[in-house]
């Protein structure tokens, strides 16, 4: 047991090596290595094209690698689906897809892992508890809503952004994988989803943040990748760059910085 | 009052108090026991192949072929009891089967070939009415003798004028009024058709739920025809040519939303009762049945508006 404990300690939540995808004649990544430890945010940065997405799809289960193999707490795993990354507590937070908006916050929050009570022979929902549990444990995370029967609709993009990541940690999610969370919100929205990612970190989830943005990437995240035409240019902790080292690289490539 | 403002069987409710106090104001039998009895009972058949389209229109598909289903299931159980001698129940049973099978394939060829359902069940709603008007070779069929199983479906009287299909109309309204509203099922129903790609990304077997709700919405259509072959002792196969259209719209009427994702089953049997009440109140104050249709688009137009005018000044409020 204590050895066990130990070496989950010392093995990275995930780790990615020498990842290839193609797309029949194109390579949308090719050797790719990556690594994330548990309580880690890492951004992921680079340009439309360079292979984000397609490493992310890889991570979650929506696509199978041509070459390299993955681990998810020192153990290799194959995902056939996105079901089996979920199994393991991967959890993604797409832009646009987070949440049903003609629905309310609590049907959203269970969507999927609804409780049920058995009456009269039936499994039926248990709405009270739904209710009950979804404003308790978006309370606990520092999330504010005024009735989780409300719909969606009413809420604005930063507060749909703050339950879906909410979800992610009530259901135990270690992996949370958030694609351009702060792409359309206000500064003041932008700061709060910091805030949430943040209090992730703190709860020892690991975190994949994608973002354009690297002013709103710097101040959470502990390391940067950076792709560009499917290969990694740069893998570095904060303290070995400054946010303009980052955007020279992600516009110019590695050699861009050295040039200087 | 804004809980109940917010209920999106607003439009139907007001649209048929208003029905109602035109026809009472026109001829005060209007509002007599046996007048109520055969509102229900000309709303059963359409209530529940109205059931059916709106717990899949909900989960974001259409279905046009129901009219036909009803007339090709029922036909089948007419012609399964007369001309094959089948056990009665048996014969229901089949007919019941067909009309799972017609959703199947509505379901099959729209998920598996992508066709938008629309243009799927458009082609078999002309598929199965030549299907069955070959297989009557036009006729109607007749069932003189008494079945009992054909009592037990529409027959029967139970309430006045009210024929026991209405009951089950009912029945089948609460449960799936229950199955939409307060199980994981319905949860996952409204996900589908409220934003499907969403719904695959949470986890929720999109396609599995939409294939049911289409072998569902055949099933009930199926049993309307049989419902009502119960009740009459005939079917022809043309009857069921305005049904789908008049399902749509009962469940329009009722606050579904036609794009899917939103709607009640309450909201589509209050339809339903609308234009049964249209129906019977034209034939009560004797005027030409011809402005039935007239009547039905103008009261499908003014329920949506008023629910959308309502939805507006809900949302200022706010």
């Amino acid at each position: 047991m204590e050895e066990v404990s130990c070496r989950a300690r010392q093995d990275p939540l995930m780790e990615a090596i020498g990842l290839c995808k193609r797309f029949g004649r194109v390579v949308a990544l090719e050797d790719v290595d990556v690594t994330i430890q548990s309580g880690e945010v890492v951004g992921l940065l680079g340009d439309n094209g360079a292979g984000k997405s397609t490493l992310i799809k890889i991570l979650t289960g929506v696509y199978r690698p041509d070459g390299g193999e993955l681990k998810f707490e020192g153990k290799p795993v194959d995902f056939a689906s996105p079901k089996d990354a979920r199994r393991l507590g991967i959890e993604t937070v797409y832009q646009d897809l987070a949440l049903i908006e003609n629905m309310s916050i609590a049907r959203n929050f269970f969507l999927g892992a609804e409780p049920s009570r058995r009456i009269g022979g039936f499994n039926l929902l248990d709405m009270a508890a739904m209710r009950r549990v979804t404003e308790e444990a978006l309370r606990d995370i520092g999330i504010a809503v005024r009735c989780a029967t409300d719909d969606v609709c009413v809420l604005s993009g930063g507060e749909r952004q703050a339950i879906a990541i909410g979800r992610t940690m009530y259901f135990g999610g270690k992996l949370l994988i958030l694609d351009e969370p702060t792409s359309a919100l206000s500064v003041h929205e932008t700061n709060k989803v910091l805030g949430y990612i943040t209090e992730a970190r703190k709860r020892g989830l690991a975190v994949i943040f994608i973002t354009h943005n690297l002013y709103h990437v710097y101040p959470v995240a502990d390391r940067f990748i950076v792709l560009e035409h499917g290969r990694k240019v740069a893998d570095l902790a904060k303290d070995e760059a400054t946010v303009d080292d980052l955007i020279r690289i992600v516009a110019y490539g590695i050699e861009g910085t050295r040039r200087d | 009052m804004r809980p109940l403002l917010n209920r999106r069987e607003v439009g139907v409710a007001v649209a048929l108090v208003l029905v109602f106090i035109v026809f009472f104001s026109m001829k005060r039998e209007f509002l007599n026991a046996g007048t109520l009895g055969d509102i229900v009972t000309v709303a059963a058949e359409l209530g529940v192949v109205a059931i059916g389209v709106s717990f899949l229109m909900i989960a974001g598909e259409m279905d046009l072929s129901v009219g036909s289903n009803f007339a090709l299931s029922g036909m089948v159980l007419a012609m399964l009891i007369t001309k094959s001698g089948w056990n009665p129940w048996a014969a229901l049973l089949a007919a019941l089967a067909c009309g799972a099978g017609i959703g199947a394939v509505n379901g099959l060829v729209t998920l598996y070939a992508r066709i938008p359902s629309f243009i799927t069940t458009l082609g078999a709603m002309m598929f199965w009415r030549g299907i069955a008007l070959y297989l009557s070779q036009g006729w109607p069929i007749s069932i003189f003798e008494d079945v009992p199983l054909l009592r037990l479906l529409g027959g029967a009287r139970v309430l006045s004028t009210a024929h026991i299909s209405a009951v089950w109309w009912f029945v089948i309204g609460l449960v799936f009024c229950l199955v939409l509203e307060k199980t994981a099922y319905g949860n996952w129903v409204f996900a589908t058709g409220g934003k499907r790609a969403a719904a695959r990304a949470l986890g929720v077997a999109d396609t599995k739920v939409k294939m049911t709700n289409f072998i569902i919405t055949g099933v009930l259509a199926a049993l309307s025809g049989c419902l009502q072959l119960g009740r009459m002792g005939s079917m022809s196969p043309v009857w069921g040519q305005e049904l789908s259209l008049e399902a749509i719209a009962a469940a329009v009427v009722g606050g579904n939303s036609l794009s899917g994702g939103i709607g009640t089953i309450f909201g589509a049997m209050l339809g339903a009762v609308t234009m049964a009440s249209i129906r019977i109140g034209l034939v009560m104050v004797g005027a030409p049945s011809y402005w039935y249709m007239s009547f039905v688009g103008f009261i499908v137009v003014a329920a949506v508006a008023l629910n959308v005018k309502l939805g507006e000044v809900i949302s200022w409020r706010k």
